[in-house]
C-alpha cells in the first residue's frame, strides 16, 4: 500500500489569467466639475493630461462647447472624451438640419444617455458632465457614468481628484450637513466661480494628476463664456 | 427571393405611377374624414361607416392616438390604416426615447410618409391604401397634416380626404377662417360630415379627435393632450346641431 497516495482534501483550480492583456482604456487624469444655478450653469476643468507618471500635455481641454451653447466637461480617457464630443457633435448638428431650429438641453442629455449606452459592451471610458440652459432658463447640469446613467444635479465633480472635491461641493453647493442652511439655495455665479477655483487650487496641492491650468465656463441665456486661470505646474 | 427583387409601381410612358393612382382610388371609396386647425388646437374627424346593422358600431375605432400630442384618422382601407398607426407610435416611442420629448409633428410626418413612399419603390410591396390626417400640438402650434399613398404630404387649415373630399373641402372653404376657436372648429367639422352622411349622424356614427394648445390654464407645466371625443361628448356637439 502507497501512503504517498493518501486521499487529499480538495484544492481549488488553478486557473490561468493573462497578466499581459492589453487594455484599450489609459486615464488620462484630470478633473471636472459642474455647478448648476439660477440662470446659469458652470463648468470647470483643468487641462493637464497625463499617462501615469508621464505628463502628455499641459494644455489639452477637456470641456468643448456644442453648437447649442451647451457644454460638455469630461474625465477618464482623452481618446473617448473627445470622440464623445464629436459625436455628440453630429448628432446636435443632424437634429439642427432635421427640426429647423437647436436642440433643447433635456433633449441632449438624454441623447448622451443613449449614446453612451449603445456602447454597452465597450463603453466610452468617459464621466461627463453635460451643462446647458433648461426651457424654463434655469440652469441645468446633468452627470453620468461611463455608461450612461443620468441625473440631473446641482454641484459634481468627477476625475482623479473627485474624491477630493465632490464632498466640498456637497457642503459648499448643495449645503449638506449643514443644520442652519437652506438646502434649496442655489449660488450667484460669482460664488461658484469662486468655489470653483478654490476648489482646484486646493485639489492641485494635493492630486498629481490635476494641474496646469484651469478652464471655467459659464453657460446662461447668452451663450457660453469661458476664462482661465493659471494652476500650479508642479 | 429573386422573384420579388423588383418593384410592383413603375412608371408609365406619361409619367404617372399607376399603382399610386389605383391607392388613391382606394382612398376615394374610403369613408370621409375631415381635419380643421384652429387657432388654439386641431380638430379631426371621420364617419364610421358600418357594412351591416349587425356591425357594433360603438366599438370602431378609427380615431387612433400615436402618442400624447399627435393623433391621426384615415380614409381608405382600415387594415394598412392600422399597419401605419402601428409604426407611427413606435417612431414616436423612439423619438421619446432618443430625446425625451414628443416629436414635433412634421418630423413624424416625414417619418412617416418617407416609410409610404418606400412602399413605391421597393421589391414585391403594394403602395398603401390609406391617406392619413395627422393633427397634433408642437413648440410650433398647431398642426394638421394629410400623408398620401406616394408619400406626399400637405400641410392643411382645413382639409377633407375619401368619399366626399370635393363637396366637403368646398363646404370648409366657404366655413374657414383663421380665428376659428377649437369648439367652433369641432362644430364645423361635424357640420361638413354631416352634409355628406347617409341616412342618421349619430354619437356613435362619428369618431372626433381633439388635441388643444398649451392655454393659460395649462402653463403650470401640464402638455396638451390628444384625446378622441367619448360619445356622450359627441352627444352634446350633436344635440346643438339643427
Amino acid at each position: 500500500m502507497d501512503l504517498a497516495m493518501q486521499a487529499r482534501p480538495m484544492e481549488a483550480p488553478i486557473e490561468a489569467h493573462n497578466h499581459n492583456r492589453w487594455s484599450p482604456y489609459v486615464d488620462n487624469g484630470g478633473t471636472t466639475l459642474a455647478i448648476a444655478g439660477a440662470d446659469y450653469v458652470l463648468v470647470a476643468s483643468d487641462t493637464r493630461q497625463s499617462d501615469g507618471y508621464l505628463i502628455n500635455s499641459r494644455y489639452s481641454p477637456k470641456a468643448f462647447v456644442l453648437s447649442n451653447n451647451a457644454v460638455l466637461g469630461t474625465s477618464g480617457c482623452s481618446a473617448d472624451s473627445k470622440r464623445l464630443y464629436e459625436v455628440l457633435e453630429q448628432r446636435a448638428q443632424l437634429y439642427q438640419h432635421r427640426h429647423d431650429r437647436q436642440i433643447s438641453t433635456p433633449a441632449l442629455a438624454q441623447l448622451l444617455s443613449n449614446t453612451m449606452y449603445s456602447r454597452r459592451m465597450l463603453p466610452y471610458y468617459v464621466f461627463p458632465v453635460l451643462a446647458g440652459i433648461d426651457a424654463k432658463g434655469a440652469g441645468a447640469a446633468y452627470s453620468y457614468d461611463a455608461v450612461g446613467n443620468m441625473q440631473r444635479v446641482t454641484g459634481v465633480c468627477f476625475g482623479s481628484a473627485s474624491a477630493l472635491i465632490q464632498p466640498f461641493l456637497d457642503n459648499q453647493v448643495r449645503f449638506k450637513n449643514q443644520r442652519d442652511a437652506d438646502p434649496n439655495r442655489l449660488l450667484t455665479r460669482e460664488e461658484a466661480f469662486k468655489i470653483a477655483v478654490d476648489a482646484f487650487t486646493s485639489a492641485t496641492e494635493r492630486d498629481i494628476y490635476t494641474g496646469d491650468y484651469l478652464e471655467i465656463f459659464i453657460v446662461d441665456a447668452a451663450g457660453a463664456h469661458k476664462e482661465m486661470r493659471e494652476l500650479k505646474h508642479d | 427571393m429573386d422573384r420579388y427583387s423588383f418593384s410592383l409601381t413603375t412608371f408609365s410612358p406619361n409619367g404617372k405611377l399607376l399603382q399610386i393612382e389605383h391607392a388613391l382610388a382606394a382612398v376615394g371609396n374610403g369613408s370621409t374624414s375631415v381635419g380643421i386647425k384652429a387657432a388654439n388646437g386641431v380638430v379631426i374627424a371621420t364617419e364610421k361607416k358600418a357594412g351591416s346593422s349587425l356591425i357594433d358600431v360603438s366599438s370602431l375605432e378609427h380615431m387612433a392616438r400615436i402618442c400624447d400630442s399627435i393623433g391621426m384618422v384615415y380614409s381608405g382601407m382600415g387594415p394598412d390604416f392600422r399597419v401605419l398607426v402601428n409604426s407611427a407610435r413606435k417612431m414616436a416611442q423612439s423619438y421619446i426615447q432618443t430625446y425625451n420629448e414628443d416629436p414635433p409633428v412634421r418630423i413624424l410626418v416625414k417619418e412617416l410618409a418617407s416609410i409610404m413612399q418606400e412602399f413605391t419603390q421597393s421589391g414585391g410591396v403594394r403602395p398603401f391604401g390609406v391617406s392619413l390626417l395627422l393633427a397634433g400640438v408642437d413648440e410650433r402650434g398647431p398642426n394638421l397634416y394629410q400623408v398620401d399613398p406616394s408619400g406626399s404630404y400637405f400641410p392643411w387649415k382645413a382639409t377633407a380626404i375619401g368619399k366626399n373630399m370635393v363637396n366637403s373641402k368646398t363646404f370648409l372653404e366657404k366655413r374657414f377662417n383663421g380665428a376659428m376657436e377649437l369648439e367652433d372648429a369641432v362644430h364645423t367639422a361635424i357640420l361638413t360630415l354631416k352634409e355628406g352622411i347617409e341616412g342618421q349622424m349619430t354619437e356613435t356614427s362619428i369618431d372626433i379627435g381633439v388635441i388643444s394648445t398649451v392655454s393659460a390654464a395649462q402653463q403650470d407645466g401640464t402638455k396638451p393632450e390628444f384625446k378622441r371625443l367619448t360619445a356622450a361628448e359627441i352627444k352634446d356637439y350633436l344635440s346643438n346641431i339643427v
